[in-house]
């Protein structure tokens, strides 16, 4: 006898279990099939919804953790003031903020192509942007920052010279395009480089997170705006990023609705196969039973059959959906190992306890039904 | 000494709307070392007294004792505990299980026993009815007569004070039956056991110390 038989056996009702259970092949391992494809119905789809809203989220990119100040409808000046810029840092703390000033240029080709950009002035432009080629200094004083649509189809390269203001600025960083709502086309300069105002058009607060974000916007509100006063006018985007992840909770709900459907279907399956197979044996129930079995060995024993199909059928199901994850992340995300995380991981626990859980239940009427079958009735089979 | 014994039993189905009375007030005891052959054409009721005496069901009138202990009145739950340790079973159709080996056959009364390991003792009696080169056989590889023989061995795991056969050679031919019965006779002495057994194959009243006729419910 193999090891692992050797091992059930100490738990008669293992041992027996798995002997029968290994009596119809096809028959388990079709009932089997069904658990497998529950568990790969609910975790896939779990999964899949994780992976959705972290490609969501992912595509709003920064938005949801900025903070857009701009000069309210009761500012005295037509922008944001040093004054209020260092009210601005003092408020917020450790978080980068950065004052911008934005016009508009068109930008042109060697070869006469014209493309009408939005012109930012900044000097901390790494806070703001992240590029794909080159790079983004801490401090902008020199050259310039383009995105990276606007570069391909003028055919600039990194290092090519593009003019604004009648100046010219060497491209050091390829912006990748954001996505968002602020995607478009973006040339940024030095902040010296647009205007000579006071004001800022605009300042950038950078949270850490979206929550941070709007923490610092209650913040600023009550530092700057009381009342019907409003000297600063503050935006953000995080209740955007609220409505995107209880959009995506119903919608993982609804996924798993779907999967749980199927796992139901699943369970009738194994329902089915437990009374059949208890029904073909009844005589030799009832020869356990007239030999001294207990009812309650009888039970455990039958029982134990419909667990193992649900162990098995959830383990097989797991493992299949991890596989079905890795592909959901590679092609939604890019990145197939980020199924590992937690998040994810927890619908294959998810998958393998309902599978469990729906066997056992399934297997309680049948395993009930033989061990209260009279003996000598079930001997007449 | 009286190991199993019916005072008065009688025992009423209910088909349809009808009551038949297979069993009509029998008297019935089996002592320790003798085999009781009960013999009746069927219809006659063997296989319901056989039933009772196994305390597989109960008698609706009239009294069941084993070991001079009153079980008529036990539960279900009492009744099985009473077979178990009690009582072997040899049926006429062998009812081995098919997956199991003939070692784990013969151990599978006392299987969920798990305090108490009896894999020593099915050895022992495998080779004692001359199995003891067949342990890890199943049942589909063994003969009819080499079945019956696990039968028996099953039916003596929990050293019981009783050993009811029910047709023990009805599936077999007769050479075959006979040795079944020379080695039912042997053991009811080394194992000191009283032998019920129900036929009505008339070969069997050679081989037993008392023979009870049975006509329709009614002991002759």
């Amino acid at each position: 006898m193999s090891r692992l038989g050797d091992l059930l056996w100490r738990f008669p009702s293992l041992g027996m279990a798995w002997r029968n259970l290994g009596r119809n092949r096809v028959r388990t391992a079709l009932a089997t099939l069904g658990i497998v494809i529950g568990v790969v119905a609910i975790a896939s789809l779990g999964i899949a919804g994780v992976a959705l809203q972290q490609q969501a989220t992912t595509d709003l990119g920064s938005l949801a953790n900025e903070v857009t100040i701009r000069a309210g409808s009761d500012s005295d000046s037509d922008g944001v003031t040093d004054e209020q810029v260092e009210a601005i840092r003092s408020v917020v703390g450790g978080a980068p903020v950065v004052p911008e000033r934005t016009n508009s240029t068109t930008l042109s080709s060697r070869d006469g192509e014209e493309a009408f950009v939005s012109v930012t002035g900044v000097s901390n432009a790494d806070a703001l942007y992240s590029v794909s080629e080159g790079d983004a200094p801490e401090r902008l004083r020199s050259g310039a920052l383009l995105t990276a649509d606007t570069a391909r189809r003028l055919g600039i390269e990194l290092g090519d010279p593009v003019t604004y203001d009648d100046r010219l600025y060497r491209v050091r960083g390829i912006v990748e395009s954001d996505g968002g709502f602020g995607g478009g086309s973006e040339l940024v300069v030095p902040i010296s480089a647009v205007d000579d105002r006071e004001a800022y058009d605009a300042v950038t607060v950078v949270a850490p997170s979206g929550d941070a974000a709007q923490e610092i916007v209650s913040r600023l509100e009550s530092r700057f705006n009381t009342g019907d006063e409003e000297e600063l006018s503050i935006t953000n985007f995080a209740s955007v990023q609220e409505n995107v992840n209880s959009f995506f909770d119903t919608l993982n709900l609804a996924l798993l609705g779907i999967g749980a459907i199927s796992l139901v279907v699943a369970s009738v399956a194994i329902l089915n196969v437990m009374l059949m197979s208890t029904i073909e044996r009844r005589g030799e129930i009832g020869v356990l039973r007239a030999v001294g079995i207990r009812r309650g060995e009888v039970l455990r024993m039958i029982l134990t059959e419909a667990t193992f199909l649900g162990v098995i059928g959830g383990v097989v199901g797991a493992a299949a959906s991890l596989g079905t994850g890795l592909v959901i992340f590679e092609v939604l995300a890019g990145d197939p190992t980020l199924v590992f995380e937690w998040r994810s991981l927890r619908y294959l626990g998810y998958g393998f306890g309902f599978a469990v859980t729906a066997s056992v239940l399934s297997g309680l009427y049948p395993a009930w039904k033989a061990a209260n079958d009279l003996p000598v009735e079930a001997l007449r089979g | 000494m009286t190991v199993v014994a019916l005072d008065d039993a009688v025992k009423r189905y209910r088909t349809g709307g009808e009551v038949i009375e297979a069993l009509a007030g029998v008297d019935f005891r089996a002592d320790r070392g003798e085999m009781v052959t009960v013999i009746g054409p069927s219809g006659s009721g063997k296989s319901t007294m056989l039933n009772l005496v196994g305390l597989l069901d109960t008698p609706s009138e009239g009294t069941v004792r084993l070991d001079g202990r009153d079980v008529t009145d036990f539960s279900e739950d009492e009744l099985t505990e009473e077979r178990r340790s009690e009582i072997g079973f040899v049926f006429q159709a062998f009812h081995l299980l098919p997956m199991l080996t003939a070692a784990e056959n013969v151990e599978l009364p006392s299987m969920w026993d798990t305090a108490r390991d009896r894999s020593d003792r099915a050895v022992d009696l495998l080779g004692r009815v001359g199995l003891g080169d067949r342990l890890e056989h199943t049942p589909e590889e063994l003969s009819g007569g080499q079945k019956q023989r696990v039968a028996i061995a099953r039916a003596l795991i929990n050293e019981p004070d009783v050993l009811l056969a029910d047709e023990p050679t009805g599936n077999l031919d007769q050479d075959t039956g006979r040795t079944i019965l020379d080695e039912l006779t042997r053991l009811k002495r080394a194992e000191d056991v009283a032998i019920v057994a129900v036929t009505h194959d008339e070969q069997l009243v050679d081989y037993a110390d008392r023979v009870v006729r049975l006509v329709d419910g009614v002991v002759q």
